[in-house]
């Protein structure tokens, strides 16, 4: 009796469950219960530290490549590791090889800059899409101009104050690839390897497990993970953001998955043994 | 017709196989040349093929719509969010924002594009839960490591998680942080590599066997 | 050039146990005493074309001298004019940037520590064209506090070069595999080579027999990649084996696309497997259709299809990215039997979970083969494992040499194992 009740639990119309996931992801949004965001992952901790050591007035490239559907989660690491960058006083040049990312930068640099009073041309600068990302990687490995002689709005690269000396990647101090393709991969091997450029990475939490070898290496200098990468981030420039306060969804969601995962094996159990 | 649609064919892939293979041994710039020209083949057949596809895509719905097969109406979206999309892109050049603010196309791709794409990749999290839930039974020993495995991992990856960790198995002196950094430094790295290896030996063997016409059934047998 | 590349693996032996022991050598009391010496400039500066490369980077070497402290550097000169131009290409202190600092294995370079080795990257400074087969001259200068002692002018012309040595490894581990690949095809037999079973590929029959019953379609994804990913060329082989029982039982093939090339190619394939089961006039254009190229548009009109129609079997063949559970959790919740096969390994999981079989990486390359039964693709899947075992064997003994190599600090042995097994 007991038994058949159980059963059927199995059998449950999975819409009940999306009901449920639902609810736990949007109560937190609408009324924040501010969960504690305790650790820092050592990956994120490398990649601040990286970033904070480097010279004011040092060339960051960022490639953001990533289209709305992983926004959520890499936006927020885009604009924490950007205000970062601006806090220290870097110089910004940002590149993308998806045509989907054009209109997040264009979000990301409405607002950002104002808030540290930079300036586009002469503190930062955005490039153009460029399609076919390989040979393009290739080709700035020799002459950045060769690919990008314009910006985003047709003005002569070179002129630019921001770009003063910087010729190839050898006068960059860091690229930041985020990323929701294999984006990550192309940059590690074709640049970073290559050139012995330090690359850090930004990707989703789906993907983040399989970077371990190259952090185990050292091909990657750091990798901010989802959205709790972005949230600890947040917490190392102390500007929390979109990131931190997706936390608390974060948190109930994943409690969700491992109460579930228990009480379907519990089920299971019982059904097996009793 | 033997010698067109199967010689010939099959003498280009030999050729060009073995080019592109000897590339990686000659560093002389007439190979660097020679690929970079490949590159741009492909990329230029691509362009065309990408024509062959709308066609295809615009044909297979108009019969549909023609012979209200079910859910034909579906098949309106197609051509409405083709529409929707491309005819501000030619209308504004490509540009997104211009000096009085956003342009159609950056309208439509914040407003059309961005809510679509988000809500689809919205939908894996949904997915995921309750493919959790369905599939996450521990049948067998394997699936017991797996699950372990997996518990301390979701469970660590969450601050509430890792506070619920310490108040319980705080007494072990290990840290959740560290026993996932083992976790995803040792076994689940070894697995990984065990994999990648297999694929990049099979990833070869299998080349061979294109570049040698041995396995050819991907331009029709004879 | 000769000088520097020696293949000899004894020779290069000797001579790294020799430049460990300068090394390990090298007194302190020598070096406080030659602070006093005067700046002498450099002698015996020789410059060379880089080998191996496309061109465009020079090799300039001299030797260490005991005078090379920390508070002494080199700087280096380019230029590309007969008198003047002189440009500060680099900049380093002299006890750095030694033969060792180049990275190239042992067969194909001297890592001396007698020897500094400074590549000049000449493209930095002029044009890709020039760079290139044109003269240019180089001059060290040693410089210490306000002293400076430039050494004399060398000048090189660089060049493209033909063959890759330091990829050697790679070169002689391909042709080891070329010989044995020929030699397991042309002694391809009829009988008597054993293959594992590969259950997901054994219920291909069971999946299309089940739609036949049920008069309900058979959908095959063949992924988001691309016709030159191995994954999609293996996916269009599996494809044509299906497509063949598929016609035989006259049932029905859905193949929708995301990419046109792939579909190009797969409407040949599918059209020759109805061709050879006897059934052309089954075929129609349509099975093959292009959906789109944007991956979530792609799954969700994919999934639109899948909820509608309720196929009887689902196949996922191929390179899948975060579409995998999209797509083979709505076809598992429609009922049907799924099979799903692809070399992303961090995809794997969500096929587990939601698929009935899933082939993981290798598995799906040898399905060709497996389906086709044909001899001479079978026996290739020897190769394979040829390949498996040389590398098994050679982290097995890799591990132990270095292992041992690093416990009885034997650092030269245990460079020339890693030299080997490093891809360049």
């Amino acid at each position: 009796m007991l038994k058949e009740k159980l059963q059927k639990f199995f059998k449950l119309d999975r819409r009940w469950i999306f009901l449920l996931l639902a609810i736990v992801l949007f109560a937190p949004i609408i009324k924040p219960i501010g969960l504690p965001n305790k650790t820092i992952s050592r990956d994120v901790q490398n990649a601040y530290s990286y970033m904070d050591t480097l010279a004011p007035g040092s060339f960051v490239l960022f490639s953001l490549d990533y289209d709305p559907s992983t926004r959520p989660e890499l936006q927020p690491q885009a604009i924490a590791m950007i205000r970062h960058a601006f806090q220290k006083n870097l110089r910004v040049g940002v590149v993308t090889y998806i045509a989907g990312a054009t209109g997040l930068i264009q979000q990301a640099f409405e607002k950002v800059p104002k808030e540290y009073n930079k300036v586009y041309g002469k503190d930062y600068v955005i490039f153009p899409y460029m399609a076919n990302a390989v040979a393009v990687l290739t080709q700035m490995s020799s002459d950045f101009y060769g690919i990008y002689d314009k910006d985003q709005d047709g003005t002569d690269a070179r002129t630019l104050p921001v770009m003063q000396g910087i010729k190839n990647y050898k006068n960059m101090a860091l690229v930041v690839n985020i990323t929701g393709t294999s984006m990550l991969d192309i940059w590690v091997a074709y640049v970073g390897d290559k050139y012995k450029v330090p690359v850090i990475g930004g990707v989703t939490a789906i993907s983040q497990p399989g970077y371990g070898p190259y952090l185990q290496t050292g091909q990657l200098k750091g990798l901010i993970g989802g959205m709790k990468g972005a949230a600890e981030y947040e917490s190392l420039i102390k500007q929390p953001g979109k990131g931190t306060s997706g936390i608390d969804s974060l948190n109930l969601a994943h409690l969700l998955v491992l109460a579930l995962i228990l009480t379907s094996n519990i089920i299971l159990l019982i059904i097996k043994y009793l | 017709m033997k010698l067109i649609k199967k010689q010939i064919p099959l003498a280009i892939v030999f050729v060009f196989g073995v080019l592109t293979l000897i590339s990686y041994y000659i560093p002389h710039k007439k190979s660097v040349d020679f690929m970079e020209m490949m590159n741009k083949w492909e990329n230029i057949v691509a362009a065309f093929a990408f024509f062959l596809g709308l066609i295809s895509l615009f044909y297979s719905h108009y019969s549909k719509i023609a012979r209200k097969v079910d859910g034909w109406g579906y098949s309106l979206f197609v051509y409405i969010g083709f529409l929707a999309m491309v005819v501000p892109a030619i209308y504004c050049h490509g540009k997104q924002m211009d000096a009085a603010g956003k342009t159609a196309l950056g309208w439509s791709f914040s407003f059309i594009y961005n809510p679509l794409s988000a809500t689809m990749f919205a939908i894996l999290a949904f997915y995921i839960v309750s493919t959790a839930y369905r599939s996450f039974r521990i049948k067998s020993l394997q699936a017991f490591v797996l699950f372990v495995a997996a518990f301390i991992l979701i469970l660590g990856k969450v601050p509430l998680g890792q506070i619920i960790w310490t108040s319980v198995l705080g007494w072990t002196g290990a840290g959740v942080d560290q026993v996932i950094d083992w976790i995803m430094s040792y076994p689940a790295v070894a697995g990984k590599r065990g994999i990648m290896i297999g694929i990049a030996i099979g990833a070869v063997v299998t080349s061979f066997k294109i570049i040698f016409g041995i396995e050819r059934q991907y331009m029709g047998k004879d | 050039m000769n000088v520097m590349i020696k293949n000899k693996l004894g020779f290069a032996l000797v001579l790294l146990f020799a430049a460990a022991n300068t090394f390990a050598a090298k007194p302190g009391p020598a070096a406080k005493k030659a602070t006093a010496d005067p700046l002498l400039p450099v002698a015996g500066l020789t410059v060379i074309d880089m080998p191996y490369d496309v061109g465009g980077t020079a090799l300039l070497k001299w030797d260490v001298r005991p005078s090379d402290t920390p508070d002494v550097t080199y700087q280096v000169y380019v230029s590309s004019l007969e008198t003047g131009g002189w440009i500060k290409a680099e900049e380093f202190p002299a006890d750095t940037r030694t033969g060792k600092d180049i990275d190239l294995p042992f067969w194909a370079w001297d890592t001396s520590v007698k020897e500094h080795a400074v590549k000049v990257e000449l493209n930095n400074y002029y044009g890709e064209a020039q760079s290139t087969g044109s003269l240019f001259h180089f001059k060290v200068a040693a410089v210490r506090g306000r002293n400076t002692a430039e050494s004399e002018v060398v000048s090189v012309v660089t060049l493209s070069n033909w063959f890759r040595l330091d990829r050697m490894n790679n070169l002689v581990l391909l042709l080891i595999l070329i010989v044995a690949f020929f030699w397991a095809v042309s002694h391809a037999k009829r009988k008597g080579l054993f293959i594992r079973r590969i259950a997901g590929l054994d219920a291909i029959d069971e999946a299309i027999g089940r739609a036949t019953e049920m008069g309900k379609p058979i959908y095959y994804m063949t992924g988001i990649g691309s016709m030159s990913q191995i994954s999609t060329i293996a996916s269009a082989f599996i494809l044509g084996e299906v497509s063949k029982k598929v016609a035989q039982y006259d049932s029905q093939i859905k193949v929708p696309h995301y990419d046109p090339i792939v579909m190009t190619v797969c409407k040949e394939v599918v059209k020759q497997s109805y061709m050879e089961a006897g059934r052309p006039d089954s075929y129609r254009d349509d099975i093959n259709f292009f959906v789109s190229q944007d991956q979530f548009s792609y799954a969700a009109s994919v999934d639109g299809m899948i909820s509608r129609e309720k196929p009887a079997a689902c196949f996922f063949m191929g390179y899948f990215m975060a579409e995998s559970l999209l797509l083979a959790e709505v076809g598992a919740t429609s009922g049907a039997i799924q099979i799903a096969g692809t070399d992303v390994e961090h995809q794997l999981p969500f096929f587990f979970t939601a698929c009935d079989y899933t082939l993981m990486g290798e598995e799906l390359y040898a399905a060709g083969a497996y389906l086709s039964k044909e001899p001479m693709l079978m026996s290739a899947l020897k190769v394979q494992d040829l390949g498996k075992l040389i590398v098994m064997v050679s982290v097995l003994f890799g591990i132990i040499f270095v292992g041992v190599g690093a416990w009885r600090h034997w650092d030269p042995f245990v460079q020339v194992i890693l030299n080997m097994f490093k891809a360049y």
